[in-house]
This record gives structure tokens, sequence and C-alpha cells, in this order.
């Protein structure tokens, strides 16, 4: 798996949710772990503890009723050595000697006087000396040379010597390490075998999720023909595709009953108005007076003018709606706008204005190559009617990470200042300008559907300046393959 | 030559058949597809101009019928639609044309003709264009009027050579957009008429009989042999 995978699942929402599920399950199962290891080992102390107590209290009275004679080592060391067999399925550290009970029969100073166990028990004797000590409770004694404390119950005689009985802890701690080891491993197996099966059950789970985004982000460009796919079963995810393919059951009606009404409303007034301008055209192939004619004229460019400001109202109108019909192909921009100013610049130079381009190559746009020639034409007619001479209008292209920015500038008197809110509503117009005043409407409304926006300021050094920003294809097709991935991920 | 016109809106019919016959073609006319395809089917037409939006079928199935059973001429097409039908696009890269209403007869007119010529085969020497005194070596994008060369950007020789190939025809401005610039747009302001007031500066110069003749309100003619 490269990087760029392990990134994506690692920012997925799948693997969130089943590190937060399996970190829930771990704390718990370990709480729960917990207590039961308190318990057992509260349980195999109280064993132990009970024993100790009864084989010292056999052992102190042993050593009580023992006439204290040269036999008196004996008897008792046979007696201690017996009872310390009693202890069950005792494990020797080493060898065969006994080091895991001892007993031991000492004044409060002084040298031991019995002492049945391995070593001398000089160490243990010290240790038991030096521990705060509650009569007939058990209690725990760290022996120097041992690793494993000591639980020491005792029982005072009546010569006033205390008699011990020590227990090594080594074999219940050795069973809950036992205890915990054996759950720890089997805690990490079952936690990571829950994160996977959680994990994967999410993915599955949001992959639907992601087959619904793709298809929303489909539609999103333009295509309102396509469908959420219809997932099985009734639960929530189903619900969400169900809902959102209803919703856009209801935009393709509306969009399609705007474009009926656009259609139906150009059919309609382009018929007469072909008529009317056929029958102008006829008698102004007949004889007529110069005068008339001049009027016939004059109505034609204004009945031009009227079709040119229905198909833009349309176009804009539709635009809005984000219903516009694109015919996308990949354009190169940097072509398309000097192929533009091709056309312009005789123009410019004969008005005297100065234009020059400002661009480092291709830069790849989708988008439809009809619109955009006439977003930029309707720019440059702009730059032409506003602009008095003299001045230069720089046209710069440039492509970031994922947009195209295109920048008409100007060093003139830039926008009113009344106009300058309200220069992409329709029908705003300078006092000059004989157009329809749908220009920059309609470059908003072409840009806006094409994904990117527009914006107009004047500069401090002076003058007017427009910004277009498309989206790259690159950044297009890369959103559209991650749309795939996704899918088929 | 006789075209046939599919028109079902009876003032546009008229008037549009009245200007081809006055251009000299010979007009039949039909107001309905089935009308059309029997007409067509009955006569040979050297060019149609066929309507979309006709009452009993859609124009473009009408033309791709006639194109199925043989017919070859060209067509050009009405449209009051809005969006150019991916269809139309088609049978515009195979040679047909559309105009979309309203438009201007003078505009119907040249590229009617246009499409009438472009079916018709000519012999023409393709390295050399010859208009009067004017000369275009296509090959090294050279033009001479008389024995001047002509200092021409390869925008200008372009445009040049598009209208000698149209020598003696009206061409329109938007047919120069379409077919010089390759966009269809409709400037506000006047680029086109600079390109040619440019080109004419350097054509017609003082004392040259002038070739390129602007028609008010239509486009321009260079004049023919």
């Amino acid at each position: 798996m490269s990087s760029k995978e392990a990134n994506a699942i690692m920012r997925s929402a799948a693997w969130r949710i089943s590190l937060w599920a399996s970190l829930a399950f771990a704390i718990g199962t370990m709480l729960v772990f917990a207590m039961l290891h308190r318990f057992v080992a509260d349980d195999i102390q109280r064993r132990s503890d009970a024993w100790l107590s009864g084989e010292v209290e056999v052992l102190g009275d042993v050593a009580k009723r023992t006439p204290k004679d040269r036999l008196y080592r004996r008897v008792v060391g046979e007696i201690a050595e017996l009872a310390s067999r009693e202890v069950p399925n005792r494990q020797r550290s080493s060898g065969n000697e006994n080091d895991a009970v001892f007993f031991l029969q000492a004044g409060d100073s002084g040298p031991a006087k019995l002492w049945v166990g391995s070593g001398d028990g000089v160490a243990n004797l010290a240790a038991i000396r030096s521990t705060r000590v509650l009569p007939d409770v058990p209690f725990d004694v760290r022996v120097l040379g041992f690793g494993t404390p000591f639980r020491v119950a005792s029982v005072r005689i009546e010569d006033g010597s205390n008699v011990y009985l020590g227990l090594s802890e080594r074999d219940e701690l050795h069973v809950l390490r036992n205890l915990r080891v054996r759950f720890l491993t089997l805690w990490v197996a079952i936690v990571l075998l829950g994160f996977v099966i959680v994990f994967y059950a999410t993915w599955k789970m949001l992959g639907r999720v992601s087959e619904i985004t793709a298809a929303a982000s489909r539609i999103g460009q333009s295509d309102l023909s396509s469908r959420v796919p219809d997932t099985p079963g009734n639960d929530e995810i189903g619900h969400l595709a169900r809902t959102l393919n209803h919703m856009l059951d209801r935009i393709e009606n509306t969009v399609h009953q705007l474009h009926t009404i656009t259609d139906s409303l150009a059919h309609d007034l382009r018929s007469p108005l072909t008529a009317i301008r056929g029958k102008l055209e006829t008698a102004l192939a007949s004889d007529v007076r110069e005068d008339h004619a001049e009027s016939i004229v004059s109505a034609i460019d204004e009945l031009d003018r009227l079709t040119e400001f229905l198909n833009t109202s349309l176009d804009v109108a539709e635009a809005k709606a984000d219903a516009l019909r694109l015919s996308r192909t990949e354009v190169d921009l940097d072509a398309l706008v000097r192929g533009m100013i091709d056309l312009y610049e005789p123009s410019m130079s004969e008005k005297g204005l100065g234009v020059q381009i400002r661009s480092s190559g291709s830069v790849k746009v989708f988008a439809d190559p009809a619109l955009l020639h006439r977003v930029i034409a309707n720019l440059l007619d702009n730059e032409l009617k506003h602009l008095p001479a003299s001045f230069l209008v720089c046209i710069s292209l440039r492509a970031d990470d994922h947009t195209a920015t295109l920048i008409v500038e100007d060093n003139g008197p830039g926008f009113d200042a009344e106009i300058g809110r309200h220069l992409f509503q329709r029908r705003v117009k300078g006092r000059v300008s004989r157009g329809h005043g749908l220009g920059l409407a309609f470059v908003e409304a072409v840009v806006r559907v094409h994904g990117g926006c527009v914006t107009a300021v004047n500069r401090h050094e002076g003058g007017a300046q427009l910004t277009v920003t498309l989206p790259l294809c690159e950044a297009q097709k890369q959103e559209e393959s991650h749309a795939l991935a996704l899918l088929n991920g | 030559m006789r075209l046939l016109l599919v028109e079902d809106e009876l003032e546009i019919q008229s008037f549009v058949k009245q200007s081809l016959m006055d251009a000299g073609y010979e007009v039949h006319a039909a107001e309905d597809g089935n009308t059309a395809a029997l007409l067509a089917a009955k006569h040979v037409y050297h060019g149609m101009i066929v309507d979309l939006g006709l009452p009993d079928r859609d124009g473009i199935d009408l033309i791709l019928q006639l194109r199925k059973s043989g017919v070859t001429s060209p067509v050009l097409i009405l449209s009051a639609r809005r969006s150019v039908d991916d269809r139309v696009k088609g049978l515009e890269l195979g040679g047909d044309d559309y105009l979309t209403k309203p438009f201007a007869i003078a505009e119907l007119l040249a590229r009617m003709r246009n499409l009438l010529r472009r079916n018709s085969p000519h012999t023409e020497d393709a390295s050399r264009l010859r208009v009067r005194d004017l000369e275009l070596d296509m090959l090294k994008r050279r033009a001479t009027r008389g024995d001047e060369v002509l200092n021409l950007s390869p925008q200008e020789f372009v445009l040049l050579e598009y209208l000698c190939r149209h020598a003696g025809r009206v061409v329109t401005r938007s047919m120069l957009l379409t077919e010089v610039w390759g966009m269809r747009i409709q400037p506000d302001t006047n680029v086109v008429d600079v390109h040619i007031y440019r080109l004419r500066g350097k054509i017609d110069t003082e004392g040259r009989e002038p070739l390129i003749k602007t028609l008010r309100g239509i486009g321009y003619v260079l004049k023919g042999s």
C-alpha cells in the first residue's frame, strides 16, 4: 500500500470510528480484568493466610508443649519440616531445597532459637524484625536475597519468643503473572480483531455513503440525469440514497421545466422576430426613399440588439438557476485568449489603446469553449467601449495548484463608484454604455456555472481590474478520480 | 439551381422563398416533414433549408432520413432553439451549416451560396489563389498584388485567403468570425470591420482599383474576376 492510500485510510471516518470503538472496548475490558485480577489475588491471599495462621498456631502449640531439652530442636524442626511439605503444589525455585517455606523461632532480640528452611535465616530474621508487625495478622516481609516477598504469620509463645512461619509469595505472584500475561495476549488479539471487524464494517457502510457522495458530485457537474445507486436494505443509508434521489427528481424536474420555459420563450419570440426582420429587409431591398431606408436600418439594428438581449437574458437566467447547458471539452485558455486578442487588437490600437498579454503557456480548463469565447469577448468589448484612448489593457493568465486565473486590468479611470457594488447585476451599465447592461452579469453567471468566480475592483494605482478564476482541468479530473476511487474502494 | 425550403411559419417561409427566388434560385417550399420527404423523393435539389421545429417531426430526423435515402445535397439548418443539438453539431462537421433565428437574409443567402459552392467540385490549384491581379501563394504564405508584395500578418493572410476563396460573393461578419477566427460570438463592437479596414489599407492602396467592397449592414465582397 502506498503512503498516499495509507493517508487516505487514516483520514477516513471509518478509521476514526474504529479507533474510538476499539479504544472504548479496550478500556472497558481492561477495567473488568483489573477487578477480576484483584478478586483472584485477594482470594489467593486469603487462602494462604488461612493456612499460615492455622499452621503457625499448631507450630506455636508444638513449640510450647515440647520440653526445652536437647530434643526440642529436632522435634519442632521435624514438625515444621512436615508442615512445610503440606503446602500443596509447591514449585521449587532451584534444586530440591525448599526455599518456599521457613520456620523461625526467635526472641525479640538476639539470634534465632530455631531455624528450619534454606540458608541460615539471618536475613529472614533481620527482615522480620525490621517490619512492623500486627499481632495475629499475617504480614509481608521482604527478605534480602529473595526476589519475592514472604507472607509471614506469627504467634507468641510463653517463653517470650515468637514463632514465625513464612511462606513465599512466589507462587501466588507467579499464578497472577501467568493470568496477566495470558489475559494481555488475548486482550491485544481481541482488541485488534475487534478493530479490524469494526473497521471493515464501517468501511463497507461508509463506502455506500461515498458512492452517494461520488454520484452527487457527478450530478453537481451538470449531469442531472444520473442517480445515486439505490442500496438495498431499509437502513439509514438506504433512506439517505432514496431521499437524495427523490430530491434529484425534483431538481431535474424543475430544471427541465426551466429549460422548457426558456426554450419556448426563445422559440416563441424568435419566430416573430425573424418574420419582422425578414419583412424589414424585404422592404429595404425594394426601392425606398433614403430617409426611410435609414429608419429601417436602425429598426433592424434595434431588433438585433433585442435578440441579443433576449439570448443573453435567458442564458443568465439559466446560469443563475445552475441550469445552463454546457458542452464541455478541454480548452486551452492561453490559446483561446490569444485568439481573442488577435481579433480585438486592431480595434484597440485603432482606438489608441494598448493591449498586452502575460501568460507562461498553456492553461487547460474543462469548459464550454463557445461560452468562454463570449465571456472574453464581453470583457474585451467592455474595455473597448469604456476605456478612453491612450490607456493600456493588460491581460494576464496563470495557473495555480487547482485554479486558472485570468486578470483583465487597465490603467484607466476604473469603475464608477456608484455602480461598483452592483457590477454583476443585470441591467447595470455606465451612463455612456449603449449595451443592454447584461455583459458582466453574463460573465459572472457563466463563470460560476463553470465552478469559478469573478471579482471586480478598482486598483490602488488606478484602473479597473477584473479577475476570473476557473478550476483547472487536472483539478477537475482529480476530483472525479477521487470520487471514482471512493466509489471503487 | 433548385432548392427545397422546409419551414412551417408561413410568414418566414414567404420572405425567405421570395429572397431566394430574387437571388435566382428555383425554390420549392414545404410546411412539414412529410411533404418535404415526398418532394425530396420526387425532385433532385441542389440544397435544402430546413427549420428544426416542424409540426410533424424534428427537422434533424428529416435530414437524417433524407441522408439515409441517399440525398447528399447540403443543408442549411434554421433553428429557433437556444442550445445547439449534438446532432446538429454532427451535421455541421459533415459539411452542413446552421443559422439561428432571427437571421439576416443576406446571411442566409451568403451561407447558402457558400454551401452550394462547397458541394460543387472545383478545380483549383491548391498552392496558388488568383483573384484579378491579387495572387496568394499558399505554400509561402505570401500575397502579391500586381508586382507589389503585400506585407500581411498571418491573421490578415488567412482573412484574405477566405475572401479570395469566396470572391464575388457576400461574406458576413459572423461567417468571418466562424470561419476565420473559429468562434461563434456576436461582439458588441466592430472588431471585424477594423480587420477588414486594415486589410483594405494594405491591398487597395491609392491608385488601384478597390477590391474589397462593404455592403452596409450585411458584410463584404471581394470583387471576383
